[in-house]
């Protein structure tokens, strides 16, 4: 036969909260003892008396406070953070970076093809180049090939030594004369 | 309540709904806890609508799953505290110490009206009256353990204290309950 329940061990009963075993035990105290029984009855009336009191007296949620709730997020308003965490939304960003993407591409020499931007250069640059060109040409009019062969052919050509013989003459590459200077 | 006034952000979509059925499903329980805590509406009143607020706040930080009555409950116990402590510390600043009442002993912390009222309002009822005069967090866990019918586990996380903490303090507040019940009803 175990000792008599104390009042924590009776509460801890009532709640559940013992440990299976001690819970069997006190159980089975309780169903034998009439003194640990009546206090254990005491407990539980006590429990049952407050839950019934509050039970009694419930109050409804009364409506102002949700619209007293309601009131101060209608209020909110957004902080520097949220402002920029807003920026990074992909309805805000991906149009932007896209619009970035193409100012950037149209400010770059990335949009003249990969050509580096043009350098400021003096005009007698593109003559020189011109005259160097043509020389390099043999059938260019400043050609000294051309002028060599112009004299040259006016030479070879015999009787044609009018110059609008040579002005009607046929082209230099197809001249017998051409050929045969070889 | 004085609980400070930190801006709100604008609600989301899912913000907004989370709150809206928050306070239709759990309104009535939150405002009822709150009252058996603050033994007052007006106090009520208030501390659930800061506990609102809060869960608004932190309503990413509720985990689906767990229980959104206790995760409250636990918010209105925080806030109920906090202002306990406030309560405290302004009722400090107000009156002197040698002019402060003797009745106001050291586990009550509030100045006291709204509890007077309410026990003024219930004198036909020896268990309110007795309930009113424990300490607030003696309340807390009867409130939790026999109205609420939470396990020690449950209440030791809501009330953010051991399970030890909680089976002594529930003790101890049963122990004196009864006590008090028994000298209201004795015949005078």
């Amino acid at each position: 036969m175990m000792d008599h329940l104390n009042n924590d061990l009776l509460i801890d009963y009532l709640h559940a909260q013992l440990p299976p075993e001690d819970d069997a035990l006190a159980h089975a105290h309780l169903e034998s003892c009439a003194a640990c029984r009546r206090e254990y009855e005491a407990e539980a009336a006590l429990s049952e008396t407050l839950r019934s009191a509050a039970l009694a007296e419930e109050l409804e949620f009364p409506s102002l406070i949700s619209a007293a709730v309601w009131e101060q997020v209608r209020q909110a308003q957004p902080t520097w953070g949220t402002r920029l965490a807003g920026l990074f939304r992909p309805a805000i960003a991906v149009p932007a970076a896209a619009a970035a993407v193409v100012a950037l591409y149209f400010a770059t020499p990335l949009s003249q093809n990969g050509a580096l931007p043009a350098k400021h250069i003096s005009a007698t640059y593109y003559l020189e180049a011109h005259a160097a060109q043509q020389a390099r040409n043999p059938l260019g009019e400043r050609s000294p090939t051309a002028a060599q062969l112009i004299e040259s052919s006016t030479l070879d050509i015999g009787g044609a030594s009018d110059l609008a013989d040579v002005i009607d003459a046929p082209p230099l590459a197809m001249m017998p004369a051409f050929d045969a200077g070889r | 309540m004085g609980a400070p006034r930190v801006p709100l952000e604008p609600p989301t979509p899912e913000q907004k709904a989370f709150l809206e059925r928050a306070m239709q499903q759990y309104g009535k329980a939150t405002y009822n806890f709150a009252y058996r805590l603050t033994g007052n509406e007006a106090d009520a009143r208030d501390l659930t609508q800061d506990a609102f607020i809060r869960v608004y706040r932190a309503w990413r930080s509720f985990q689906p799953g767990t229980s959104f009555l206790s995760w409250i409950y636990r918010i209105v116990t925080n806030l109920h505290r906090d202002e306990l402590r406030r309560r405290k510390g302004r009722f400090q600043e107000e009156l002197p110490e040698d002019n402060a009442p003797a009745s106001f002993g050291g586990e009550r912390p509030l100045a006291v009206t709204p509890i007077e009222d309410y026990v003024e309002r219930q004198l036909g009822e020896p268990l309110s009256r007795a309930l009113a005069q424990l300490s607030p967090e003696q309340r807390q866990v009867v409130i939790l353990a026999d109205i609420e019918e939470y396990s020690y586990q449950e209440i030791a996380e809501i009330m953010g204290c051991s399970i030890g903490t909680v089976r002594s303090r529930l003790h101890r507040a049963r122990a004196l309950l009864r006590r008090l019940v028994e000298r209201a009803q004795r015949p005078t």
